[in-house]
């Protein structure tokens, strides 16, 4: 059985694909305005690179923010479900999932079966998401692919002490005209996602493993500020920012 | 050495004071968060009353029992008790003040596992007989919680010495405030305000040494010239940044009296000699300088801050306190017209404990302060 | 694609027939209280756990400004009259009810024009401390007299000193009441109002336990509307009449098998005070996930006090019915009534709306879905919202949270998601 699993995020849509059960392959691309335009293109784009035809898929799942845009999805479900799904699959060990996005942040308690138990979120602010690291990249004018290591480099991280993402902001540049070190400014402000996304996961339980997903997974400075800031190891799978894609593949496979 | 060293000492790390003073005298402390708390019962009872205001990090644990919408002097409490850095109490005392403290102290009880947990509940009306018989009823049944969690008597005699001294520190304090009134280069903001944090968590008859030794040297300084600064008055809750002074202070304003929870509110009504203890003490909480949480008239602290600032001629009123304080913001508006209707031109500033958004509070003060 | 209801086919007979008559005796109280004056009635306004059955004897038309609070909520005036009492100077965490009201005495706004001035103003703490000042402020603004009944916050049990306190109280308010009124308490009258008090919280009661039956002939949402009467005319005959009716029409639909929510699947207790603002909003998403909120902590705070009350000695028993409400007991024993309720009612889940406007009901709540679901073992579902304010509701995030609350309960009954 062929499945795919779409997630239309506010920034980026991303398809996998699973056939009985294993993972074919996967594929992002940004969103732009059109949701509904992005999810069917990426799930075209996917395919393509697959050599598969549209009409070999058996189902489709839509997840993310703009799921129930994607009419041409036979079932939309939460990310919160589909994020546990797809840790699941990858690491049958998992039993918290914490996912930072580009504008919100979730942590989700799973059981042995990769079924949620509890969640809890952060959608009310964009210190703790994704956009928390751009806007700070801009203000200092680096790559977001680099910042994650430049954190790791700092020999005496600085303190953000702001809450709000816009206020914080402002501490950097404070930061940066007082002349304090770069690499420790961007050890601040990973500090801060790491404190601000632990804070908000404690409202479940979280039970070792942890796995991160989403696309600042990718971020090594972000997933050590958050092991400092739950005190434990924080596995990641060079899937992360898939997971949700994954999960809703695999979910659509589970409906004959 | 700065006269007032003993004080920012104490201020500079009050968990690691308490501790050292347990170690020291094998004492016991009791937490409080609020001026209602019994301090006297405390004293009596030979145990420290240690004053916890706000947290002393950023939160990490208090998120899972508080919403964020939730002050953060109550937030910051619960992470530090979450923590395990309040490890040095022996039990809390909870008088009722807000609905975020009578939650807080729910889940306090429920969480925090700081030795003993003993509800203060006090009347919140302070002005009618059965009121009254309440308040003495509540603090009578506080002593003997109090005893059975100290595990000592408190007897009439510990009460008199204690309120003895808390009224000599009080009467201490006040001269002191008036000191500052009269000339106030003489005890800027910032040792002032060490002062009254170190109030709240000191040995108490170290403190009431301190403060005499303080006052002794200060009236033997020479007349001060006369005293530059537009004069103000802060009005509000709990304050724990010492910035505020520093700041009002650089941008030419000089505090000439604060009526604050954590400042002069906690010092007025001295505790008559004679009667019965404790109804004593229970009338000083009736009739101290009101807290916007408690009713005594529905004009009654608007007509106390007019005649505060009236009294120490003041030239505007800063309020300060926190966000996502309830009865304080509810009562801002009058006071506000209150002071209006005297010609006394007002700024308010909201504060968090564990942020300083300095720029942004310097503007204001800076802004207010040439209006005046 | 968003979870579609199936077309319901019994729609007309699912409406309750009762609502109209609810929606016509609302409307002849709220004239009368507006046109008071005219009769020489006087207006008394009071908070919504304040002891109503004194001015009830007294023939004192009681207004609340909370009920008035919900109407401006429903009506989605709600975040207007805040930013009008935000520019009064009134700070944007406060209670939204109280700003409403606040702003709305100002304006006369609200649906109705505005309620009909105080002749006095009756202040129960026993819901929250806000109430205290707001009841201060309009005090000053209306320059009519207040009274305050001190109700101590029970953390852990309700102690002797406290009953006195408010014993003696209840004599002040008596006095009170007598002396603004310009005449003496007819104590008999008073007992006679206790009884009706009594019958009608009963009744309210055997109302809301209707919906333990399977499937609920009437959901947490019908509840919201019908608790109007129990509130405002705590009392009188007319509540008695009402709930009596409303609870034959409950009894029929059991009979009958209608639900409130066609094709019931799921059983949700509801936690907090409503959103108004978006209460058919909110039965449509659960309605079609099959899911009926069942019962809510809410409405039957106001029959929660009958194990306290003695309708031989109403005026005796008042102190601790008064005192010993949901709201005003420590946070482990509001888990204790939630577990109580899950079980009555066979919840399977639980909804809590943490309000920003209303921290004696919210703060705590973590701590209550925590106990509950370490017992119960069910999931909870926390949605942050506001119960007039409408800016603090984030309608997709709040979507995508219900939506993924009802995939874990699918997967808990076996469904594949």
């Amino acid at each position: 059985m062929l499945t795919v699993g779409i997630d239309i995020g506010s920034i980026s849509a991303k398809a996998a694909a699973i056939l009985d059960g294993f993972l074919l392959g996967s594929k992002v691309i940004l969103t732009g305005y059109n949701a509904r335009k992005a999810g069917l293109a990426v799930m075209q784009d996917l395919l393509a690179g697959l050599k598969l035809e549209r009409g070999a898929v058996d189902r489709i799942v839509a997840t993310g923010y703009s799921r129930n845009n994607a009419d041409f999805a036979h079932q939309a479900v939460t990310e919160i479900t589909c994020h546990a799904v797809g840790a699941h699959f990858q690491d049958p060990e998992i039993r918290s999932v914490i996912d930072i996005g580009g504008q919100d942040s979730k942590a989700i308690a799973l059981d042995n079966t990769g079924r949620v138990k509890d969640f809890a979120m952060n959608d009310k602010c964009a210190a703790g998401t994704g956009r928390f690291l751009e806007v700070m990249a801009r203000a200092l004018e680096l790559d977001l692919e680099a910042f994650g290591d430049l954190s790791l480099q700092a020999d005496h991280p600085a303190t953000i002490s702001s809450l709000c993402t816009v206020f914080a902001e402002s501490e950097v540049i404070s930061l940066i005209a007082k002349g304090e070190g770069r690499n420790n400014i961007i050890a601040a402000i990973h500090d801060s996602i790491g404190a601000r996304v632990a804070a908000m996961a404690r409202r479940v339980v979280i039970v070792e493993p942890v796995m991160m997903t989403g696309g600042v997974a990718k971020n090594i400075g972000v997933v050590r500020a958050l092991e400092k800031n739950l005190d434990c190891t924080v596995r990641i799978s060079e899937y992360c920012q898939v997971n949700g894609a994954i999960g809703a593949a695999l979910l659509a496979a589970r409906r004959t | 050495m700065d006269m007032f060293q003993t004080f920012h000492d104490v201020c500079a790390d009050p968990n690691d004071y308490a501790r050292r003073w347990k170690a020291a005298t094998g004492g016991k402390v009791v937490g409080t968060l609020c001026s209602y708390a019994p301090e006297e019962l405390i004293l009596a009872g030979g145990a420290l009353g240690f004053r916890i205001i706000g947290g002393s990090s950023a939160i990490s644990k208090a998120d899972a029992h508080l919403q964020s919408y939730s002050c953060s002097l109550i937030r910051g409490a619960l992470d530090d008790a979450l923590n395990g850095r309040l490890d040095f109490l022996d039990g809390m005392i909870f008088p009722h003040t807000c609905d975020s403290i009578q939650r807080l102290s729910d889940i306090w009880r429920l969480n925090a596992g700081t030795g003993f947990h003993l509800d203060v509940v006090l009347p919140v009306k302070l002005n009618t007989e059965s009121a009254r018989d309440y308040m003495i009823a509540v603090m009578g049944k506080a002593r003997v919680e109090l005893e059975k969690a100290l595990n000592r008597q408190i007897t009439d005699d510990d009460l008199q010495q204690a309120i003895q001294t808390c009224n000599g520190i009080r009467a201490a304090m006040l001269k002191l405030y008036q000191i500052r009134q009269a000339s106030p280069g003489r005890v800027a903001g910032r040792p002032m305000h060490a002062i009254t944090r170190a109030s709240m968590i000191m040995d108490r008859h170290d403190l009431l040494e301190a403060l005499t030794g303080v006052i002794a040297q200060l009236e033997k300084q020479p007349a001060p010239g006369a005293a530059s600064g537009k004069r103000i008055l802060i009005s509000g809750g709990v304050c724990n940044l010492p910035d505020i002074y520093g700041l009002i202070e650089s941008c030419g304003g000089s505090v000439v009296w604060d009526d604050l929870c954590t400042g002069s509110r906690q010092l007025t009504g001295p505790i008559a000699a004679d009667g019965d203890r404790m109804a004593a003490i229970a009338d000083r909480y009736l009739s101290r300088a009101i807290c916007p949480a408690k009713h005594a008239g529905v004009t009654a602290r608007g007509d106390e801050l007019v005649k505060l600032a009236r009294d120490s001629k003041c030239q505007g009123v800063i309020f300060v306190f926190l966000k996502f304080c309830d009865p304080h913001a509810f009562d801002y508006p009058y006071l506000k017209k209150m002071l209006a209707a005297q010609g006394i031109p007002c700024l308010l500033l909201e504060l968090e404990e564990q942020i300083a958004a300095q720029g942004q509070l310097r503007t204001r003060c800076e802004a207010f302060l040439e209006m005046l | 694609m968003s979870t579609q209801s199936p077309p319901d086919h019994d729609k007309a007979r699912r409406k309750i027939k009762a609502v109209k008559k609810m929606k016509d005796i609302m409307m002849l109280y709220y004239i009368d209280a507006k046109t008071a004056d005219q009769n020489g009635k006087k207006v008394a306004w009071i908070t919504s756990g304040g002891p109503v059955e004194p001015l009830i004897a007294m023939d004192v038309i009681p207004v609340y400004p909370e009920n008035h609070g919900a109407m401006i909520g429903a009506s989605k005036m709600g975040a207007d009259l805040c930013e009008k009492a935000e520019a009064m100077g009134y700070a944007r965490n406060l209670c939204s009810y109280a700003r409403c009201d606040i702003a709305c005495a100002t304006v006369n706004g609200g649906p109705i024009g505005g309620l009909p001035k105080p002749d006095m103003l009756i202040c129960c703490n026993n819901i929250c401390g806000t109430v205290l000042k707001w009841y201060e402020v309009q005090a000053r603004f209306f320059g009519v007299p207040l009274f305050i009944l001190d109700t101590p916050f029970n953390h852990t049990d309700y102690t002797t000193e406290a009953h006195q306190y408010i014993q003696r109280q209840l004599q002040e308010y008596i006095v009170f009441l007598e002396t603004h009124c310009g005449r003496k308490m007819d104590h008999d009258r008073l007992a006679e109002v206790g009884r009706l008090s009594i019958a009608g919280q009963r009744l309210w009661q055997q109302v809301l336990d209707m919906a333990a039956n399977r499937p609920a002939p009437m959901s947490a949402f019908d509840a919201f509307f019908h608790l109007s009467l129990i509130v405002t005319l705590r009392g009188t005959q007319t509540v008695v009449d009402y709930y009596t009716e409303l609870l034959d029409e409950m009894k029929t639909r059991v009979a009958e098998g209608i639900g409130a929510v066609p094709a019931e699947r799921y059983r949700l207790l509801w936690d907090n005070l409503p959103i108004w603002f978006r209460t058919r909003w909110l039965s449509e998403r659960f309605g079609a996930h099959g899911a009926c909120l069942v019962a809510d902590t809410y409405t039957s705070s106001w029959a929660g006090s009958l194990k306290y009350l003695d309708e031989d000695d109403f005026l005796g028993s008042m102190a601790e019915g008064y005192s010993r409400i949901y709201i005003n007991i420590g946070t482990d024993q509001m888990a204790e009534r939630v577990i109580e309720m899950v079980q009555k009612y066979g919840a399977d889940g639980l909804v809590l709306h943490s309000n920003r406007s209303c921290k004696p009901y919210s703060l705590g709540q973590y701590d209550i879905q925590r106990i509950v679901q370490q017992q119960m073992g069910i999931p909870a579902l926390l949605i942050e919202a506001d119960m007039n304010d409408a800016r603090n509701f984030s309608e997709g995030q709040i979507e995508t949270r219900i939506d993924a609350f009802m995939e874990i309960l699918k997967a808990g009954k076996g469904a594949v998601c």
